[in-house]
Parts: C-alpha cells; structure tokens; sequence
C-alpha cells in the first residue's frame, strides 16, 4: 500500500489521457462467464480460492 | 436567451477579450458527463465447457495408478442491463453435469459406482447483482445460489467502489456471507460420516482493494481477502478425512495491466499470496497477452504457475500403501486432525492456455477458449511434495457467444 | 468558409443596408485571412511556419483566441484541440480510403494542446510539422464579431448566417422572431425543426458536412484527437446559445463526446436538438 500511494505521487493521467485505459482488456472485470469457470475449476483441485473478490456462490467441492 | 451585451467604448480589444471570456464562461465542462455511470449498453452471453481431468501414473512409484477421471459438460447464460444510467442489473445462471469420480485417498480408491462421485451428478447456480452508479462510486448488491444433489449454498454480498476525483485511485471494500449445507445421508458417503443431520458451514469474508492509474498505459490493482468459515469442512466422500471445524484464510493479490501501444496489445500479470488456518501457503502467477488483430479479431494466450505447500494434517502416502494401493495409509495415532486429499498436498501446476474471439459483427462476439494444467508434486516451491500422488491433468474448452444491445 | 454566408438586414432601406452590410463583410473577411491555414501571410500560418523553432509574438486577438482555445480543451476533456488539424493530411473526402496505421501514427504524433508553449503574448509550437488550426472556432467567432460590428453602426434588425452558424443581430421589425431551419442530416433539401430565434445564436455541426461512406459506414470530417479517427454517434447537433461562438463550440464538443455528449448537452443548460446515428431525435425545450 505504501509503494502505491508512493509511486501515486508521480503521476496524474488526465481524463483526455485516458483512451487506452478505457478499453476492455485494461481493466480487471474480463469476461464473467470465462473467469467464472476457471476459478471454479482452479478452486476445485487446488487448495486455495479467492482473491479478487468476494460474493460468488459458494463451492461444494470440501 | 439572453443577448451579452458589449460596451462599445474602446471596441476593437476590449471586444474580442470579453467576447471570448464570455464565451468561454458559458461554456459547460465534459467533467460531469464522465461520472461512474452504468453502461451504455446491455449485454446477453452464454458460454458452453467442456472439462475433463486424469491422471497419469508416470514414475516407479505410481506406475499403474492412469485412469481417466471425471468429465463435466456446463453451459451458463449471463444478462446485464443497464438501467436509468445510475443502474444496472446483472444476473448469472449456470448447469453442470458432473461423470466420473475423484480417488477416496492420494490417487486411489475410486468407488465402484463411477458416475457418483465426490461432486454429485447435476449441479444448478445463479448469482443476481443490483448495481447503482453515483458520481465518484457504485454500490453493488448481490444473492448467489448453488445447488447439487448433496450440496447447497446460499449468499449474499455487498461491494462499494470509491474513486478520487481524477479518478485515478479507487478504493473497494466488499464483504460477504455464505451459508452451506451438506447432505450426509446419501449412500455413497462414507460409513463413519454418514449422518441424517445435514453438516453446514458458515463463511464470512471481506476485502479491501485500491486501483490506480499508474500511467496513460498502466493500471495496478492491489487486494487484500479475509475469511473467517466455521461449520463442516470435511468431505464425506474421503476416508480418511477428518478436517477442523474452522479454517481462516488469508489473500494478498495484486494484478496489473500493461497496454503496448506500438502492436496494440495488452499485457495482464497477476501474482496471488494465499496462506490459511489449514498451515497451508500457495504462490499463483498469471500472466495473459491480449492481442488484437485486424477485423475484429483477438487472441489471448496465457501461462499459469501455481505452487502450494501441503496442509497440517495431510497424510501422504506410506510404504504399506505404496505396496498395496488398495489400502489408505493409515492416520498418525492420535492426530486430531487428517487427510489424504492430495488437493491438500504440497504441488506445483503450470498452465498454458489460449483464447480467440472474433467480433461477428452487428454486436456479436464469438469466443473459443483451450486450457490445460499439469500438476506434479515436485514442481512446488512450498515444501516437499508427495511422491505417491500421480501427476495430475485436466483440461478445459469453452465456447462462448455473445451479443450487446 | 464551407458553404454560403449572408447578413440580413431589415428595416431599413436597400442602399442603407448594402452600405451598412458592407461593415460586417469586411469584418468577416478580416477574420477569415487572419486566421486562414492556405493563406502564407495570415497569423496563424506564421505560427505554424515557425514550428519547432522560435516563439511567435500574438496581438490581443489572438492571444484572446489562443485562451479560448485552452478553455476549450479543458471543457471537453481534451478532446476539442486546436492542434488536430494536422490528421486531415491522413483523411481525403474525394477519395474515400481509410488511412492505414502507418500514416495516422505519425500525425497522431504532432497533436496535442498541451505540448503548445506560451509566454505572455508569445506562443511556439515544439515539434516541426505540428499546427494550430482555428477552423473549428474561426467560423463562429466571424459571426460574432461580424453582428457587434454590424450592431455598432446602428443595426438593429437581422442576423449573420456563416454556413449554418448564425449570430441574431436583433429580431424582425415588427419585434417577432426569425425562423431557423434546422437541417435534415440525411436529406439535403429537407428540415427535420423551425425554430423561432429572437436572439443570441444558433449552431450545428454535423456528419454531413464533409463525408464519404466506405461499406456502410461513415466517415465524417469531425476527426477524434486521439484516435485520429472519425466520430460516429452523432448525425447532427444543433445549439441555442447567447453566442454563436459558445453555441458552435457546444455541438462540436457534443459531437465529439459521441454517447457522452447528450449528458454534456444537458448540463449545458442550453436548448438543443440532436440526431444519433440511429435516427433518433434528442432535444429540450
């Protein structure tokens, strides 16, 4: 958190700036219907879970 | 309409100054049309999967343990609609059809009846999310259902965002909680579980994120993830498997995006730090290139690397069991707790993955998407893996369409 | 100018109002070679002559419009900037090609108000090749400027109308108010409104005015900064405003905002009437 708000500091992107960071694949959503699957595969034979949110259904796979 | 009226004493500068600062002053600023609004437009996907998973007995000490696993076809449909620009509403539905099973202990023990396994036959879920826009922020508000022949969960969650006015930095919180039950009476559970009390489990969870521009081509997000589940963490299919009745976890994620302007493509890295109550700690690295390429075609490929250390009371496999698969090594005498899931194992997984979706025109988007992991346990960096645990694949395609309107 | 210009005048006698015209002519032709792109001699080809090297000294006007030009850039979010003209070298309307990568990156280079260096009543553009171009605020400024002269010497009825952008000097004689014809985006012979103006100003811009359709799309002459590349959400945006040089701006701020651009044009607080792409017609009264 400290190194963000650092490195913050130095720069201040401006709203017209801001063409590139508008597209799709620059921001975090992605496709729901993909991720969700691949967590749910992931989350299902591995031994972690989570991350990037919190509020999906919940995994029978104990 | 009023007419500015200009003074016409000193006319030929004064004029033009006042003209233009008057001009100038009536003028209204795009700032306010860019608030956090909803979408200007809904969309309408479904997605179809095909998954399957093996293992395969490729070294001295799981040779003859190959099997074929388990296959799953599912199919989900997803709508937004955005409504009134301050609102938008979106809903998830998804089926799963599960065959196949999943070994009782390490990589053996699978019953004989194979299209019950571990995951249950037919699975329903469906997650509903009430968004509403406000100037610098959104709130989002969500119920989610999952139900299988064994298992059913119920939650609900709330999520705030909070932008700076540049928006430039935005700050989440979110919290969650999930209600599970678990259906311990039917047959093929194992004896010393069975129960006509169903076992449940409680889980609540929070996070804490910030997002931030870091240039006109680089955005970082940083998240932190706690959860708190009391309730029934065993799984009934195993034997033997005795696990706490509480398990803390702990999520550190930071992801970040790159665009390239030269080719026009976008890298998205991410690194995961889980650790729980469990003793268990995982490292997750991702790392996925967007490309686009002319006439409305993307690819994606992707690498994954996943490591994790085993749990405090995983049980690997001993020598009687690798001698004779078809008995589980036995427990520590008097341990507390144990398990030979080998999901509880110390491995290592490396991805690859490719995507290629193709815009149809007209607002429809095609997508097809190839994923396959390998796990190995001596391909971790979180202690030693268990030898007796076959490498492990499985493999996933999708094929998804979609339409905004 | 882009298409007919007129000053009416009423009220008054023919040889008075061909004498009197003659004033707001003048100021308009003033204005026009000033701030020309094609004419070698006018201010703004002398600052853009000198690109890359030295400063260039500017006069109040000028200086005033060179302000305006900032207001503009920070009202719309960047997007109205001066210093695009330069991507017209990639679009040719006779030819209907669209411009490969190649050719827009190198002008997308050049673009950029906020590289432009200015120092009191001096300015100076960095880099050879970049240029200022007042095309999309020169028109409506004549048009201004044109009805305060024309006001000054003693007219009180009529207006000035610059290819569509048009400045009320007063109403009719009679007090009633002019009727503008607002056109049809998709017809040229056609009017999709009549609006009663009394004063103040009335401006559209519009895909129409300089286009080519290449496999059903349209490529119109109102250019994204940033993308290099036309804007496509709106067919027309027309603006009712106390001058013409805020009304004009307004529509090509809108016009650029493309889906964004209806909320812009309701905080303005103006009355407007727009057409999207689909057609359908946007207004307030």
């Amino acid at each position: 958190m400290m190194i963000m708000y650092g490195l913050s500091g130095c720069s201040s992107v401006q709203p017209w700036e801001k063409q590139n960071l508008a597209k799709p694949e620059m921001t975090f959503e992605g496709d729901r219907l993909d991720t969700g699957y691949t967590e749910h595969i992931y989350s299902s034979k591995e031994a972690s879970s989570g991350g990037a949110g919190v509020g999906g259904g919940g995994c029978g796979c104990n | 309409m009023e007419y500015v009226p200009i003074k016409s004493s000193n006319r030929k500068s004064r004029v033009v100054g006042a003209l233009f600062a008057s001009a100038a002053m009536l003028l209204p600023s795009a700032k306010n049309a860019m608030a956090d609004a909803a979408p200007e437009q809904g969309i309408v996907s479904m997605k179809y999967l095909n998954y399957h998973d093996s293992q395969k007995g490729d070294t001295d000490l799981t040779a003859g343990m190959s099997k074929d696993r388990m296959t799953v076809n599912a199919l989900s449909f997803m709508g937004m609609v955005p409504i009134a620009g301050k609102w938008s509403v979106a809903a998830t539905f998804i089926e799963d059809s599960v065959t196949g099973a999943s070994p009782a202990y390490h990589g053996s023990g699978f019953p004989a009846n194979t299209s019950s396994g571990a995951s249950g036959d037919l699975r329903h879920a469906g997650d509903l999310n009430v968004t509403r826009y406000f100037s610098r922020g959104t709130l989002t508000l969500g119920t989610s259902y999952s139900q299988e022949s064994d298992y059913k969960s119920l939650g609900c969650s709330l999520n705030g965002t909070l932008s700076t006015e540049s928006k430039n930095t935005t700050f989440s919180l979110g919290a969650a909680y999930n209600n599970d039950t678990i259906d311990l009476s039917r047959p093929n559970v194992v004896d010393s579980k069975k129960s006509d009390t169903p076992g449940k489990k409680r889980v609540v969870s929070g996070l804490f994120g910030v997002t931030q521009v870091m240039s006109q081509n680089d955005i970082m997000q940083m998240t932190v993830t706690l959860t708190d589940g009391d309730g029934y963490y065993s799984d009934p299919y195993k034997n033997p498997d005795v696990r706490p009745g509480k398990r803390r976890m702990f999520t550190f994620m930071s992801r970040w995006n790159h665009h390239f302007d030269g080719p026009n493509g976008t890298a998205r890295l991410s690194y995961r730090y889980y650790t729980d109550t469990f003793g268990i700690k995982a490292h997750t690295f991702d790392a996925e290139y967007v490309q686009l390429l002319p006439k409305g075609w993307e690819i994606t490929p992707s690498l994954r690397y996943y490591s994790q250390g085993a749990a405090d009371f995983y049980v690997p496999v001993g020598d009687a069991e690798f001698a004779d698969p078809t008995h589980f090594t036995p427990p520590p005498a008097g341990a507390k707790h144990y398990s030979e899931d080998q999901r509880l194992s110390a491995f290592g997984a490396f991805s690859y993955g490719i995507k290629v979706s193709k815009d149809l025109g007209r607002s429809w988007l095609a997508d097809v998407k190839y994923e396959h992991c390998e796990q190995r346990y001596n391909w971790g960096i979180n202690g030693k893996g268990d030898p007796g645990i076959p490498t492990f694949n499985m493999s996933a395609i999708q094929v998804g369409l979609s339409r905004k309107f | 100018m882009g298409g007919g210009c007129e000053i009416l005048l009423a009220g008054l006698g023919k040889k008075d109002a061909k004498k009197l015209a003659a004033h707001g002519i003048k100021e308009v032709s003033r204005i026009e070679q000033k701030y020309s792109r094609y004419r070698p001699d006018s201010a703004v080809s002398r600052i853009n002559a000198s690109a890359g090297t030295d400063w260039c000294e500017c006069d109040d006007e000028t200086r005033a419009l060179l302000d305006y030009s900032d207001a503009l850039y920070r009202s719309s979010a960047g997007l109205f900037d001066v210093t695009s003209g330069v991507l017209r070298r990639a679009w040719n309307f006779d030819k209907a090609e669209v411009p490969s990568q190649e050719a827009l990156l190198p002008l997308l280079k050049l673009v950029g108000w906020r590289r432009v260096e200015r120092r009191e009543s001096a300015v100076r553009l960095p880099e050879e090749g970049m240029q200022l171009d007042f095309g999309g605020i020169g028109k409506e400024y004549a048009a201004d400027a044109a009805a305060e002269v024309l006001a000054d010497h003693g007219a009180l009825h009529g207006y000035v109308n610059l290819a569509g952008d048009i400045r009320i000097i007063g109403p009719k004689p009679d007090g009633e108010p002019w009727t503008i014809g607002i056109r049809d985006p998709r017809n040229s012979g056609g009017m999709i409104a009549s609006i009663p103006v009394a004063s103040g100003a009335i401006a559209t811009s519009g895909d129409y005015e300089r286009f080519f359709e290449l496999e059903g799309r349209r490529y119109c002459h109102i250019l994204n900064p940033v993308t290099g590349f036309p804007v496509t959400f709106w067919r027309s945006v027309s603006v009712l405003a106390p001058l013409a040089t805020t009304a004009g701006s307004v529509t090509t701020i809108t016009m650029l905002l493309e889906a964004e651009g209806l909320h812009y044009l309701k905080d303005s607080g103006f009355m407007f009437l727009a057409v999207d792409q689909a057609g359908k017609v946007h207004y307030n009264h």
